[in-house]
C-alpha cells in the first residue's frame, strides 16, 4: 500500500537515527515515557496487522499481550533467568495461544469476530485474575529480578532506564520491520485481499482461513513480545494487561495514529501518551479528552492524524485528481 | 432449600437488570445493526441522574421517571449527529464511535460527580425487608424481580400489537423493503436509538439502590450484556430474557458452587455459542 | 512527506522534552503522596490528602522542614499495581520528589517497595498492611509506620479467641490481602484455640474488588455452617457488603462478626446508622483512643478544618509527614541516604501514640486498639465502645519471624 521500496526509506531511517540520539537530549523522565510508546507501538502495530491489514478488528490482543508478559516472568522466577529465554518463551507461548485461540476465532466476521476476540482475551483475563497460586492473582506477579545484559563482555544492567530503553527500542525495531517484510511480501497482498474481498481471495485458490489464522498467529506471538517489554518495564506482570480495556488501548491508538498508514499504530501511540501528559498536567479527566478526539478522528479523519497527514501531502504533491 | 431459593432470588435480581439494558442494546443491533459500546455508560448516566434527582428533591420516583427521558434525549442527539454520517461505513468505526462516547461519558460523570462511588437510598415503599424462612431478603431486590418481566411483557405486547412496533419489526427484517412501502427509516433509527437508551437509564435507575453508583459500573455491565444479547441472539427479545436468566444464575450460583470458576463462566458460554450457533439461541440462522 | 515524518518526530521529541524538563526549584522540600484517589476506595484518597494537608501546614506554619517550606505532590495509584509504580516513577524522577508516602492497596505495595531500591528514594507505607514489604520483600528504602496484616490479624485472633463461636469462615476482598489476612488468622487463632474450626478455601467467600452486588456471597456465608465470620473487605467493598448483608438478615446475632477494618471513619461516616451495633471491629488508629494532649490537638484541628472525625487513614498520613519531619531534622538534611538512616531506629509521639521503626525491618511497633460499635448520640457516627487496647510490642511478631534480612 502506501510503503513503496525506496521512497520510505529515508524518514524510516531518520525517525530511527532520532530514537537513538533521544537518550542525549531527553531527561530520564521522557525516555521512560518513550520507553513506554515503543513498547505499545509494538503492540499496537502488530494489531494492526489484523485490523488495518486484514480487517479483523479484534477486541482481545490484551490477552496475547498479558500472556506474554506471564510466560516471561514465570520463565524469569521458575525458569533460567535469562532474559533472552524469557523473552523466547512470551513469543513462542503467546504463539502457540493464539493459534488455539485464532483457529477457532477466524471462523467469524465482523461484529462477531470481535466479540469472539473480547470473549478469548477475558478468559485469559480470569486465569490470570484467579489462578493465585501460578499467577499471583490479582496482586500479579512483581517482585522477579531483572536479569542483566551480557554484551561483548560487559554486563549492563537493565535496571538503567538507558540501557533498558536501549533493549526496548532494538526489539521493537526488529519486530517493526518484520511487519514491514510481512505486510510487502506477496503473503501481505493477500492479507489485504482477505480485507477487500475474501470471497474472490478463495476463488483464486488461496484457504482464507489459513491466511486469517496466520496473521493472527503473527500477532499474538509480537503482542506477547510487547507484554514481556511491558512487564520487565513495569517490574509487574499483572491482570489488567488482559483486561479488555487494555485492547481497547491498541484501538485507540490505531485509529489515533491511523490504520492506513503502517507506522500510523505507532505515531498514535507517541501521540496517546504525548496528549495524556499535556493533559494531565492541567487537569485529571484526561479520557474525556480522549473521547472526544476519538469521536472527531472516526468522524472526520478516518485515516488518522500520520494518514491524513501523509494524505494532504501525497495529494498536494501530485495535485488534483483529473 | 433456603440456600438455593436466595441464590435464585439473587440471580434474577441481576438478570432482570441486565434483561432492561440488553433489551434496548439488542433492540438497536436488531434494527440498526449497530453495536453500541457506549449503552453501558448510558445505564450509568441513568443511575447518576436518579441519585441526583434524589438529592435534590428527596423522591426516587422522579428520578425514574425524569432520568430516563433526559438520557434518551442527549442519545437522540448523540445518533442524529454522530452515528447517521457512518451508516453504510464498516460497522468497525461504528463500534469505535461509540467506544469513544464511553470515554467521554465514563470521564464525564467523573468530572462532574468526582471519582468517589455513591450511595442511594431504596424509596421508602420498597426499603424494608420481608421474612425469608429463618432469614429476610430486601424488597427492593423482589420488586427488581418482579418488574423486569412486566416490562418485557410491555414491550412485546408492543412489538407484537401495536403498529409501530409492526414497522419496527419489518424494518429489522429488511431496512430496504421497508423504505419501498414508505417507512421513513432515518427518522426511526433515531426513535429506536432513543428508546434503547431509555431502557438503559431505566435499567442504570433501579439499579442505583441496589449497588453503588460509580464511574466504572457501565463498565461491567456492557460487556455481561453482550454476552447475554450474543447468547439470546442479536435482535431477539425472548433471546435477551433467556440470556439475562442465564447469566443471572450463573452469577449466584457459580459464587457459591464454583467460586475459582464463576469469573470465566460467561465468556466460555458466550465462545461456545457464537462457535456453535452464531446468530444465539433465539436467532434466526443465516 | 519525508520532512513531514521527521517533523512530526520532532514535534513529539519536543513534547517530551517539555514534559522531561520539570526538574527545577530546590528551594521546598517535595512530599510525593500515592493514594487511591478514584473508584470504590476513593474516600481514603480524601482523607490520607486532608492529613498531610494539615500536616504540611503545621509544619509551614512553624517555619518548614530545616527552614524550608514543604510542598506536597499528590497521585492517584488506582490501586493498581503498575499505576502506582508508573505515579512513583513520575514523582521520582520527573518532581523530583525528596521521599514518597502513603499506598493504600497491598497489591500496589508490594509491586512498589521493589522498584524504590531502583529509585533509590525512601517510601514511608501508611496503610498498606502485606507483610512482605517490610518482611521476606523488605528493603533498605522501604518502611511502614501503620500496622500490618500480622499485628492486626494478632489482635483479631485474641479477640476471636474470646468469643462463642466455634467454626470461622471469612468475606475478604480476592486478593493477597484477603487471603493472607485469612491465612494468619487461621494460624494464630489455632495456637489460642486448638478446636477452632476452619472453613475450606471452596466455601469461604472471596469477592474481587470490583465487585458491587454482594448478595451472592452474603448467601453463602449465611448457609454455611460457620458462626464465626472474619471479614476483611475494605472501603466501598465494606460499605456494599454492610447494606446488602444488614437486609439479608446477616446480622441478626446468630454469627459472631469481626471486621478488620470496619472503623474506618470512611466507612463509618457512609454508613452511618446501617451500621450494626455490637460488632467488633479494627482499625489502624481510633480518634477516641486516647487522649494524650497530641492526639487532642489533633482530632481538634482535623474536626475544626475538615468538618469530620479524622480516619486512620488521615491519620497515617498525618504521621508520614511528621515522622519525615523529625528524620529530616535528626539527620539535619533531607539526603535521601541519610534520611533512611534517620528513619531507621526512630522514636516519636504521634496522635496513636508513641511507634519506634524498628531498623530491622523498617516496621513500626506501634499500639493497636479493636473495639465493640455503639451508638453516641453526640455522634455523627458510630463510636467503639468498649476499646480494646494491646501495646506494640505484644502484637508484633519478632524481626526473626519476619523473614526480613536487612541486618
Amino acid at each position: 500500500m502506501r510503503f513503496r521500496a525506496r521512497g520510505d526509506v529515508v524518514p524510516v531511517l531518520l525517525i530511527l537515527l532520532a530514537l537513538i540520539a533521544a537518550p542525549f537530549f531527553l531527561s530520564i523522565y521522557g525516555l521512560i515515557v518513550l520507553t513506554e510508546i515503543l513498547t505499545m507501538s509494538l503492540f499496537a502495530l502488530s494489531f494492526n496487522l489484523l485490523f488495518g491489514y486484514t480487517g479483523l478488528l479484534s477486541f482481545g490482543q490484551a490477552g496475547f499481550f498479558g500472556a506474554g508478559a506471564y510466560f516471561a516472568v514465570l520463565t524469569l522466577i521458575h525458569g533460567p533467568g535469562s532474559l533472552w529465554a524469557a523473552l523466547a518463551a512470551a513469543v513462542i507461548g503467546s504463539a502457540v495461544l493464539a493459534a488455539v485461540i485464532g483457529w477457532l476465532c477466524v471462523r467469524l466476521d465482523e461484529i462477531y469476530f470481535a466479540i469472539l476476540t473480547l470473549g478469548f482475551g477475558m478468559m485469559l483475563f480470569t486465569i490470570a485474575h484467579n489462578w493465585r497460586s501460578v499467577t499471583g492473582g490479582s496482586d500479579g506477579l512483581g517482585n522477579f529480578t531483572l536479569p542483566g545484559l551480557n554484551l561483548f563482555g560487559h554486563d549492563i544492567s537493565l535496571f538503567h532506564p538507558v540501557s533498558f530503553y536501549f533493549l526496548v527500542l532494538l526489539i521493537a525495531a526488529l519486530g517493526a520491520l518484520l511487519l514491514w517484510r510481512v505486510v510487502g511480501s506477496p503473503f501481505g497482498l493477500l492479507l489485504r485481499g482477505t480485507r477487500e474481498n475474501s470471497l474472490r481471495v478463495s476463488f483464486v485458490g488461496a484457504n482464507v482461513r489459513a491466511v486469517r489464522l496466520f496473521a493472527f498467529i503473527l500477532a499474538g506471538a509480537l503482542a506477547g513480545l510487547a507484554g514481556a517489554l511491558f512487564a520487565f518495564f513495569n517490574r509487574i506482570a499483572s491482570p489488567e494487561m488482559l483486561h479488555w480495556s487494555f485492547s481497547g488501548k491498541a484501538v485507540l491508538m490505531t485509529i489515533l495514529g491511523g490504520s492506513g498508514v503502517f507506522l500510523g499504530p505507532a505515531a498514535g501511540a507517541a501521540i496517546f501518551f504525548v496528549l495524556e501528559h499535556v493533559i494531565t498536567a492541567y487537569t485529571t479527566n484526561w479520557m474525556i479528552f480522549l473521547g472526544a478526539i476519538l469521536v472527531v478522528l472516526v468522524l472526520a479523519f478516518p485515516g488518522g492524524v500520520l494518514g491524513s497527514l501523509l494524505d494532504r501531502l501525497t495529494r498536494g504533491r501530485k495535485g488534483p485528481p483529473a | 432449600m433456603e440456600g438455593l431459593l436466595a441464590n435464585v432470588l439473587n440471580g434474577l435480581s441481576w438478570g432482570m437488570l441486565l434483561f432492561l439494558i440488553s433489551m434496548g442494546l439488542t433492540t438497536i443491533f436488531g434494527v440498526m445493526g449497530v453495536l453500541n459500546f457506549a449503552h453501558g455508560s448510558l445505564f450509568m448516566l441513568g443511575a447518576y441522574l436518579s441519585m441526583q434527582f434524589v438529592r435534590w428533591v428527596g423522591s426516587f420516583w422522579i428520578g425514574l421517571l425524569l432520568g430516563p427521558p433526559i438520557v434518551a434525549g442527549l442519545s437522540i442527539l448523540l445518533e442524529r449527529f454522530l452515528l447517521r454520517p457512518l451508516y453504510g461505513r464498516d460497522v468497525s468505526f461504528q463500534l469505535l464511535l461509540t467506544f469513544g462516547v464511553m470515554l467521554f461519558l465514563d470521564d464525564g460523570v467523573r468530572l462532574i460527580w468526582g471519582a468517589a462511588y455513591h450511595v442511594v437510598d431504596p424509596p421508602p415503599l420498597l426499603s424494608g425487608v420481608i421474612p425469608f424462612f429463618s432469614q429476610s431478603y430486601p424488597v427492593y431486590r423482589l420488586f427488581l424481580v418482579v418488574l423486569g418481566p412486566l416490562v418485557g411483557i410491555a414491550l412485546w405486547a408492543f412489538f407484537a400489537f401495536t403498529r409501530w412496533g409492526k414497522i419496527l419489526r419489518a424494518a429489522a427484517m429488511d431496512r430496504q423493503m421497508a423504505e419501498i412501502v414508505g417507512v421513513r427509516v432515518p427518522a426511526m433509527f433515531t426513535a429506536v436509538f432513543g428508546f434503547g437508551a431509555w431502557l438503559a437509564a431505566l435499567g442504570g435507575a433501579l439499579a442505583a439502590p441496589h449497588q453503588s453508583v460509580g464511574p466504572a459500573m457501565g463498565e461491567r455491565i456492557i460487556i455481561e450484556s453482550f454476552i447475554v444479547v450474543v447468547i439470546g441472539g442479536m435482535g431477539s427479545f425472548p433471546g435477551a430474557f433467556v440470556g439475562a436468566l442465564i447469566l443471572g444464575m450463573l452469577n449466584s450460583f457459580g459464587t457459591t458452587l464454583l467460586p475459582d470458576v464463576q469469573m470465566a463462566l460467561p465468556y466460555i458460554l458466550l465462545a461456545v455459542i457464537l462457535l456453535t450457533r452464531p446468530r444465539g439461541l433465539f436467532g434466526a440462522e443465516a | 512527506m519525508k520532512k513531514m515524518g521527521f517533523a512530526f518526530l520532532l514535534a513529539i521529541g519536543f513534547g517530551l522534552v517539555i514534559a522531561g524538563s520539570g526538574i527545577a526549584a530546590d528551594k521546598p522540600v517535595k512530599i510525593g503522596f500515592a493514594y487511591i484517589m478514584s473508584g470504590p476506595f476513593a474516600t481514603y484518597g480524601q482523607f490520607a490528602k486532608q492529613g498531610a494537608e494539615l500536616a504540611i501546614d503545621e509544619i509551614n506554619q512553624a517555619g518548614g522542614i530545616n527552614g524550608r517550606k514543604v510542598e506536597a505532590l499528590f497521585e492517584d495509584d488506582a490501586g493498581k499495581p503498575d499505576v502506582g509504580i508508573r505515579v512513583i516513577r513520575k514523582l521520582v524522577y520527573e518532581n523530583g520528589v525528596d521521599i514518597v508516602m502513603g499506598i493504600d492497596s497491598s497489591g500496589v505495595a508490594s509491586a512498589v517497595a521493589p522498584v524504590m531500591k531502583e529509585l533509590k528514594t525512601p517510601l514511608i507505607i501508611t496503610h498498606a498492611a502485606v507483610p512482605d514489604v517490610t518482611g521476606t520483600s523488605c528493603n533498605r528504602y522501604t518502611f511502614r509506620i501503620s500496622l500490618n496484616i500480622n499485628q492486626n490479624i494478632a489482635m483479631a485472633s485474641t479477640i476471636a479467641a474470646d468469643m462463642k463461636a466455634k467454626t470461622w469462615t471469612t468475606a475478604g476482598p480476592d486478593y493477597s490481602f484477603g487471603h493472607q489476612s485469612w491465612e494468619y488468622f487461621q494460624k494464630y487463632l489455632s495456637k489460642k484455640k486448638p478446636d477452632a474450626v476452619f472453613l475450606p478455601a471452596a466455601d469461604v467467600a472471596f469477592s474481587p474488588s470490583a465487585t458491587t452486588d454482594f448478595s451472592a456471597y452474603v448467601t453463602k456465608i449465611m448457609n454455611s455452617k460457620a458462626d464465626g465470620v472474619l471479614v476483611s473487605l475494605w472501603g466501598g467493598n465494606l460499605i456494599d457488603f454492610v447494606r446488602q448483608a444488614a437486609d439479608m438478615g446477616f446480622f441478626d446475632g446468630k454469627r459472631e462478626i469481626l471486621m478488620t477494618l470496619g472503623a474506618a471513619t470512611e466507612v463509618l461516616y457512609a454508613l452511618q446508622e446501617k451500621m450494626p451495633e455490637g460488632i467488633w471491629v479494627g482499625t489502624r488508629y481510633w480518634f477516641q483512643a486516647n487522649d494524650t494532649p497530641i492526639n487532642k490537638a489533633f482530632v481538634d484541628a482535623y474536626f475544626k478544618r475538615f468538618k469530620v472525625y479524622p480516619s486512620y487513614n488521615a491519620h497515617g498520613a498525618y504521621g508520614a509527614v511528621k515522622t519525615y519531619a523529625a528524620a529530616a531534622a535528626k539527620a539535619k538534611t533531607v539526603d535521601k541516604e541519610k534520611i533512611v538512616d534517620a528513619l531507621e531506629g526512630l522514636s516519636i509521639e504521634l496522635p496513636v501514640g508513641k511507634i519506634t521503626i524498628r531498623p530491622e525491618d523498617h516496621q513500626a511497633v506501634t499500639d493497636g486498639v479493636w473495639g465493640k460499635t455503639a451508638v453516641d448520640a453526640q455522634m455523627p457516627i458510630r463510636i467503639l465502645k468498649p476499646i480494646r487496647a494491646f501495646a506494640g510490642k505484644d502484637i508484633t511478631p519478632p524481626v526473626e519471624e519476619t523473614g526480613c534480612k536487612l541486618k
